[in-house]
């Protein structure tokens, strides 16, 4: 290897713990796809390292999670003791009656047999029709269960809206156009610790293959804080969530990048704050 | 009871069985770091979909590449990590996940790594900065940088960290294997 390969153990390191910031995570990417079996040995080896430290966090999953996992593969056979107990019961029951019956009409002992040995399939597979029936109860459990949490979220949200509103630490950062577009207005209320959001508007429309992106410039450092687009009368808003680290924004800027967004700016910019 | 490899050998031929036995015996390994990434309402479904891959992709599993134990862990984490980061990207969290992270003592940034009682095994046995800026990527989702700026340090510093880190929990396993 010509190449000095040092600076790639160091990102190989990072890139099994998926920690490699944009521009490392780009380098190590093409020097994998050139092929280093170096790297791939190291990977593996770390994987397997990180599995081994996975395995002092091991936690039982909730039931209804592998309920209705099975039923999503449809393995009606395998069931949970509760729901095999019911269904047996009631099979059990059945399984009596038939026996009765059985044994009135049969002429024999082998007739008998063959009778029980029917009646033990069709119980089979009402039994496998009835854990389905439960699995799918499951599902749909599973399913008002995670609507539930849904509304939990907005509420919390709604909740921590208040919260941000009432904080004394909440400021409002009023950014004014730029060139492109001098009309165009935007407000940020913006606390450290909760995020903030941004409500712009007079925006020109954004381009197809183009979207607006906020960022969030500290100690001289642009970081990306969200993509936002505009309504057909140039209003948008964007959540923004708060930045790791960063305890006082300089400057909040919108930029015009190409849709997807980038990690640091390069397109024109349409909207600033003045310097805090 | 068969190996983790015979089983995943199983489930690619369709053997629904084999795939119950697989879970029972993996899904506590994925789940538990599910958990720490997304919380536990997030949790379950991600368990599910990263099960679910699973069987669909069990055909594709090689085990002279790695340890069934890599492969479950692997699969769940990039999935975890994917929601993490477009749950940030949609900027539907008004609280960053890091704020969330922080709700759980098993990543807890603000807490010292020696102070909590959560971390076992192999982690445990690295110096407590690199155990940090591992845990804070491995269990936070941060990346090197989001690590830099959450712990002060510079950049450079969480860099050869997490390289010390992650050479010390190679040797570990190999020295056990």
């Amino acid at each position: 290897m010509s190449e000095n390969h040092e600076p790639f153990a160091e990102l190989a390191a990072a890139w099994a713990l998926d920690a490699l910031d944009g521009d490392d995570a780009a380098r190590f990417a093409r020097h994998l796809a050139e092929g280093c079996d170096e790297c791939v040995r190291a990977l593996a080896d770390y994987h397997e390292a990180l599995a081994r430290a996975a395995d002092g966090l091991r936690e039982p999953p909730p039931a209804a999670a592998r309920a209705a996992l099975l039923a999503r593969i449809g393995t009606p056979r395998r069931r949970g003791r509760l729901v095999a107990g019911w269904a047996a019961s009631l099979a059990l029951a059945a399984g009596i009656a038939a026996v009765v019956t059985a044994s009135l009409v049969a002429r024999g002992y082998e007739g008998r047999l063959a009778a029980l040995a029917r009646e033990a399939d069709g119980l089979r597979d009402q039994l496998a029709a009835e854990t389905a029936t439960v699995a799918d109860l499951q599902r749909r459990l599973a399913d008002g269960e995670r609507a539930l949490t849904m509304v939990r979220a907005e509420s919390e949200e709604q909740a921590r809206t208040l919260a941000l509103l009432g904080d004394p630490a909440t400021r409002v950062v009023t950014l004014a156009g730029l060139s492109p577009s001098p009309g165009a207005r935007a407000r940020m209320v913006w606390n450290a610790d909760r995020g903030g959001v941004l409500v712009a508007s007079d925006l020109p429309p954004v381009p197809e293959g183009k979207i607006y992106e906020l960022w969030a410039i500290a100690g001289g450092k642009p970081r990306p804080a969200g993509l936002f687009s505009v309504d057909p009368n140039g209003r948008g808003s964007l959540r923004v969530a708060p930045i790791g680290g960063v305890t006082t924004v300089d400057v909040f800027a919108v930029t015009l990048e190409p849709a997807g967004g980038v990690p640091s700016p390069t397109g024109v910019m349409y909207l600033a704050s003045k310097a805090a | 009871m068969a190996g983790g490899a015979e089983l995943i050998r199983r489930m690619a031929g369709g053997d629904r069985e084999a795939f119950t036995r697989f879970y029972d015996a993996y899904a506590p390994l994925a789940f538990g770091l599910l958990r720490r990434l997304l919380g536990p309402e997030e949790a379950p479904d991600a368990l599910q979909d990263v099960f679910w891959e699973l069987w669909r992709g069990a055909g594709e599993y090689d085990g002279s590449r790695g340890s069934p134990e890599a492969w479950v862990t692997v699969r769940a984490r990039s999935r975890g990590i994917d929601r993490l980061r477009s749950r940030r990207r949609r900027e539907e969290m008004f609280v960053a996940p890091l704020s969330e992270a922080a709700a759980d003592p098993a990543v807890d940034p603000d807490a010292t790594v020696a102070e909590r009682d959560t971390v076992r095994g192999v982690l445990g046995e690295l110096p407590v900065n690199q155990r940090e800026v591992i845990e804070l990527a491995y269990l936070g989702g941060l990346t090197q940088s989001e690590i830099a700026a959450r712990l002060r340090q510079p950049l450079g510093t969480v860099k050869t960290r997490m390289r010390l880190g992650m050479e010390r929990l190679r040797g570990l396993i190999g020295s056990r294997a």
